[in-house]
C-alpha cells in the first residue's frame, strides 16, 4: 500500500507538471506562502472592518471550499484526464491491472489526495502566517492550532464529498434525501433559532474552543465520512452493453439558433451524459455558493442595505464564471484537428453554451432575493453577477484559450487572474457599498471583457492547440 | 504521373519544439493519383509532418500548398477539403458512433451524412456498435469510426497517420483494397507508417524521414526494379545516417 501511496503521489505530482510546467507548478506553493505571508501583515486593517471571529470564519471556509473542489474533481478525474491525457490509464482506475482491490486503491487515492493537498495549499498557508506571526504579535500558538484546525476544515470537505459521491454513484434518491435533510436543517437552525450553521461547523467549534474531546469528535466525524465512503464505493466498470438514442440531429436542429448548433449540441450532451451538469452544480456550484451565504449572513450587520446580496452576487458571478471548465473538461482539441473549425469557432461555441448555462445563477440570485428579503436590489444584484461571470470569462478565456483548468496551479497565469479580476471587484464592491444601484454600473465590465474576448481570438488562433 | 496536377507541395517545411528540431527543411510533392508513404522510424517526424500539411501545427519555416491553398493563410479551407485520420483515435467521448458522424456531416454541410454512414457502419462491419458511446468502444472500433468521418465527404486528398495499426488482419486487407480503389478514382492518398511492408504493399511513391530530415523521395516500382525490399532500403539508409 506505500508503494501504491508513493507512486500515486508521483503521478499527481506530474499530472499538474506535465499540464502547467514544473516551475510554474512548484511556484505555486510559493506563491500561497508569499500571500499569506504578505496578508498577515494587513490583519491589523481587516481587524478594523471585519471581527476576528468572522475572518477565521471566512479563512476556514476557504478551505472546507478547497476540500470540496478537490474531492469534486474525483467524480469527472477519470474521463478528464483521459480527455486531457489520451487513454492513458491512472494508478486509482488500474484495479483491472494489479492485484489490487478496488477499495484499497480508493482508500489510498483518499491518503494521497489528503497528503498532497496539505502539502500543496494548507502548509504554505500556515507556514506564511506563522513566519509572519512575531511581526505583528502573534503568539506562534495561534498559527499552530490553525495548522490543525484548517487541515480539518480541508479535510472535512474532502471527506465529506468522496461521501456524497460514493453515494451518487449508489442512489441519486439517497444523495438528494440527504442534500435536503442537511438544507432543511440547516435552514430550520437559522431561520427557526437563529443559529448561523456555520458557527456549528466543528474544525471552527475547535479553533474557538480548543479541547481534546472536540478535536476527537472532529476527527472521527472525518474518519468515519471517509470509512462510510471507502465502505460504499464501487468501481465503475464500463457498460460496454449501454446504448443511447441518437440525440446528435435532433438537438442540433432544436439549437439552430446557436451559431454553431452541432458544436452546442455537443456541449451539452457531454455534460448530460457525463453527469458533470448535475454534478458540477451541486457540487462546484450550489454547495460552495450555499456555504458563502451563511458566511455573509455574518456581515449584514456590518454592511450597508443589500450589501450582503450584493457581495453575494459578485461571488456568484466570480463562481458561475468557472463554467467554462465544465463545458470544456470533457472537450479535447483533438478532436477537431480532423475537421473544419476554427479556434475562435470553438471559443465563440464555447462561450455560447456558457452564456445557456448562466440561467443557473440568473436563477440562485432571484431565489436568494426572494428568501432573503432584497427584491429591491434583484436588478443591480443580477447585473453585478452576470457582468463579473462575463469579465471573468473573458479574462480566463484570454488566459488560458480553451484550457482554464491551467488557471488553478500555473502561478504566472492565476497572479494575472487575480489581479484583473481584484481590481475591477474592488471598484465594483465599493461601488455596491456606496450605493446599491450604482452596482449598475458593472455592465461596464462588458467593455473590458469584449476587448479580452477580441484579444482572446488572435492570441490562440496564432498559437497551436494542445491535442491528446 | 508526372504531369499529374500537384496535390501537395512542401517547401522547407521545419518544425522546431524548444532545443528539438522535430522536422528539418522538408521539401516534397504529391501528385493527383498517387498513394504516397511517408516512412520513418517512431519520433522521425511523420506525426509532424502530417500536422504542418494539415494546418494543425504551424511551421517554424517553410511553407506548404495543398489542393492549391496556402496551409498557413488557409488552414480551415484546407481542413474543409481534406480528410484526416490522426494517428490517436479520439472521437468524442460521450457521443455515440452515429452521432459522432452526424456531428461530422453537420459540420462538413453533408447533405446526406445518414446514408453515407450506412455505409461506411455496413463495409467496416461496425454497425452493432452505432449507438454505444465512443469511449465504450474498442481501439479497433474507433479506428474505423475515424477512417468513416475521414471518407464521409469523399475528400479528393486524405492524410491517414498509421492507417492500419488498429485494424485485425481481415480488416487490414479490406481498407488496404479501399485505398487502392479510391486512388484508382482519381483521388489521392496521403498516409504515414513505419510498418513499412504496408508501404511496399499499397503505395505507388515514398519519402523516408529520419531525425526530422527528408533521406529519400522515390518509387516503389524503382525499389523493386532494382531487385530490393523496401525494408531493406530503408534500413541500410537510416542506418547510413546514423541510426543504430
Amino acid at each position: 500500500m506505500f508503494k501504491l501511496f508513493t507512486c500515486m503521489m508521483k503521478e499527481e505530482w506530474r499530472i499538474h507538471s506535465t499540464i502547467f510546467g514544473s516551475l510554474s507548478f512548484a511556484l505555486f506553493p510559493v506563491m500561497i506562502f508569499g500571500i499569506a505571508f504578505m496578508g498577515s501583515f494587513l490583519l491589523p486593517l481587516f481587524r478594523a472592518v471585519i471581527p476576528g471571529g468572522d475572518l477565521t470564519t471566512i479563512i476556514h471556509a476557504l478551505f472546507l471550499l478547497l476540500g470540496i473542489m478537490v474531492g469534486a474533481f474525483g467524480l469527472i478525474g477519470q474521463e478528464a484526464m483521459n480527455r486531457r491525457f489520451g487513454q492513458a490509464s491512472l494508478l486509482a482506475y488500474s484495479a483491472k491491472s494489479l492485484p489490487i482491490s478496488e477499495k484499497e486503491i480508493f482508500c489510498t487515492f483518499v491518503i494521497k489526495d489528503t497528503v498532497y493537498y496539505f502539502i500543496l495549499w494548507v502548509l504554505p498557508f500556515v507556514g506564511g502566517f506563522a513566519i509572519a506571526s512575531p511581526f505583528i504579535g502573534i503568539p506562534l500558538s495561534l498559527p499552530a492550532l490553525l495548522l490543525v484546525t484548517l487541515t480539518l476544515a480541508f479535510l472535512t470537505g474532502l471527506a465529506g464529498v468522496f461521501f456524497l459521491s460514493t453515494v451518487y454513484a449508489r442512489s441519486k434518491t439517497a444523495l438528494g434525501l440527504i442534500l435536503g435533510l442537511f438544507l432543511v436543517g440547516g435552514s430550520v437552525l437559522y431561520l427557526g433559532a437563529g443559529i448561523n450553521i456555520a458557527l456549528l461547523f466543528p474544525p471552527l467549534m475547535l479553533f474557538h474552543a480548543f479541547s481534546w474531546g472536540m478535536l476527537g469528535l472532529t476527527c472521527a466525524a472525518i474518519l468515519i465520512l471517509s470509512a462510510v465512503a471507502v465502505l460504499l464505493f464501487t468501481a465503475e466498470y464500463t457498460d460496454t452493453t449501454k446504448r443511447y438514442a441518437n440525440a446528435m440531429a435532433p438537438l442540433a436542429r432544436r439549437l439552430s439558433f446557436f451559431p454553431y448548433p452541432p458544436l452546442a449540441a455537443k456541449d451539452l450532451i457531454d455534460m448530460r451524459r457525463s453527469g458533470s451538469l448535475v454534478g458540477q452544480t451541486i457540487f462546484s456550484f450550489l454547495i460552495p455558493l450555499g456555504l458563502l451565504w451563511f458566511l455573509l449572513s455574518v456581515l449584514t450587520r456590518l454592511l450597508p442595505p443589500g450589501g450582503v446580496l450584493l457581495l453575494f452576487a459578485v461571488l456568484t458571478g466570480v463562481i458561475a464564471s468557472t463554467m467554462y471548465t465544465w463545458i470544456t473538461a470533457f472537450d479535447s482539441y483533438s478532436t477537431y484537428t480532423t475537421l473544419p473549425v476554427s479556434v475562435r469557432t470553438l471559443l465563440t461555441s464555447k462561450m455560447c453554451s456558457f452564456t445557456v448555462l448562466q440561467i443557473i445563477p440568473v436563477a440562485l440570485i432571484i431565489a436568494v432575493s426572494l428568501l432573503s428579503g432584497g427584491v429591491a436590489y434583484l436588478v443591480p444584484a443580477l447585473a453585478v453577477s452576470l457582468s463579473v461571470s462575463f469579465f471573468s470569462l473573458s479574462v480566463t478565456v484570454w488566459l488560458t484559450g480553451l484550457a482554464p483548468s491551467v488557471l488553478v496551479y500555473d502561478a504566472k497565469v492565476l497572479l494575472i487572474y487575480l489581479f484583473l479580476l481584484g481590481v475591477a471587484l474592488i471598484v465594483l464592491i465599493a461601488l455596491a457599498f456606496i450605493n446599491p444601484y450604482y452596482a449598475l454600473l458593472s455592465v461596464l465590465l462588458f467593455l473590458p471583457a469584449w476587448l479580452f474576448i477580441r484579444e482572446s481570438f488572435v492570441k490562440w488562433e496564432d498559437l497551436d492547440q494542445p491535442t491528446f | 504521373m508526372e504531369s499529374s496536377p500537384l496535390i501537395i507541395e512542401a517547401q522547407g517545411l521545419s518544425r522546431q519544439y524548444g532545443d528539438v528540431t522535430a522536422v528539418d527543411a522538408v521539401s516534397l510533392t504529391v501528385r493527383k493519383g498517387e498513394l504516397f508513404g511517408l516512412l520513418g522510424p517512431n519520433g522521425s517526424g511523420k506525426t509532424t509532418m502530417i500536422r504542418m500539411l494539415t494546418g494543425q501545427t504551424r511551421p517554424t519555416r517553410g511553407s506548404a500548398i495543398v489542393l492549391g491553398l496556402d496551409v498557413d493563410e488557409d488552414p480551415i479551407g484546407v481542413r474543409e477539403r481534406v480528410g484526416i485520420i490522426p494517428e490517436q483515435e479520439t472521437p468524442p467521448s460521450f457521443l455515440t458512433a452515429t452521432e459522432y458522424l452526424d456531428f461530422v456531416g453537420e459540420v462538413r454541410h453533408i447533405p446526406d451524412v445518414r446514408k453515407e454512414a450506412d455505409w461506411w457502419f455496413d463495409f467496416l462491419e461496425f454497425s452493432d456498435k452505432r449507438d454505444v458511446l465512443c469511449k465504450d468502444l474498442s481501439r479497433g472500433t474507433r479506428q474505423k469510426l475515424m477512417f468513416t468521418q475521414a471518407f464521409l465527404h469523399k475528400p479528393v486528398l486524405a492524410l491517414i497517420d498509421e492507417p492500419l495499426i488498429n485494424f485485425d488482419p481481415i480488416m487490414q486487407h479490406k481498407v488496404k483494397d479501399f485505398l487502392a480503389d479510391y486512388v484508382k478514382a482519381g483521388n489521392t492518398i496521403f498516409i504515414s507508417t513505419h510498418i513499412l511492408e504496408i508501404a511496399e504493399e499499397i503505395c505507388t511513391k515514398f519519402a523516408i524521414l529520419h531525425n526530422g530530415k527528408l533521406l529519400h523521395t522515390g518509387t516503389v516500382a524503382d525499389v523493386k526494379a532494382a531487385d530490393q525490399h523496401l525494408d531493406g532500403f530503408f534500413l541500410s539508409l537510416v542506418r547510413k545516417d546514423g541510426h543504430v
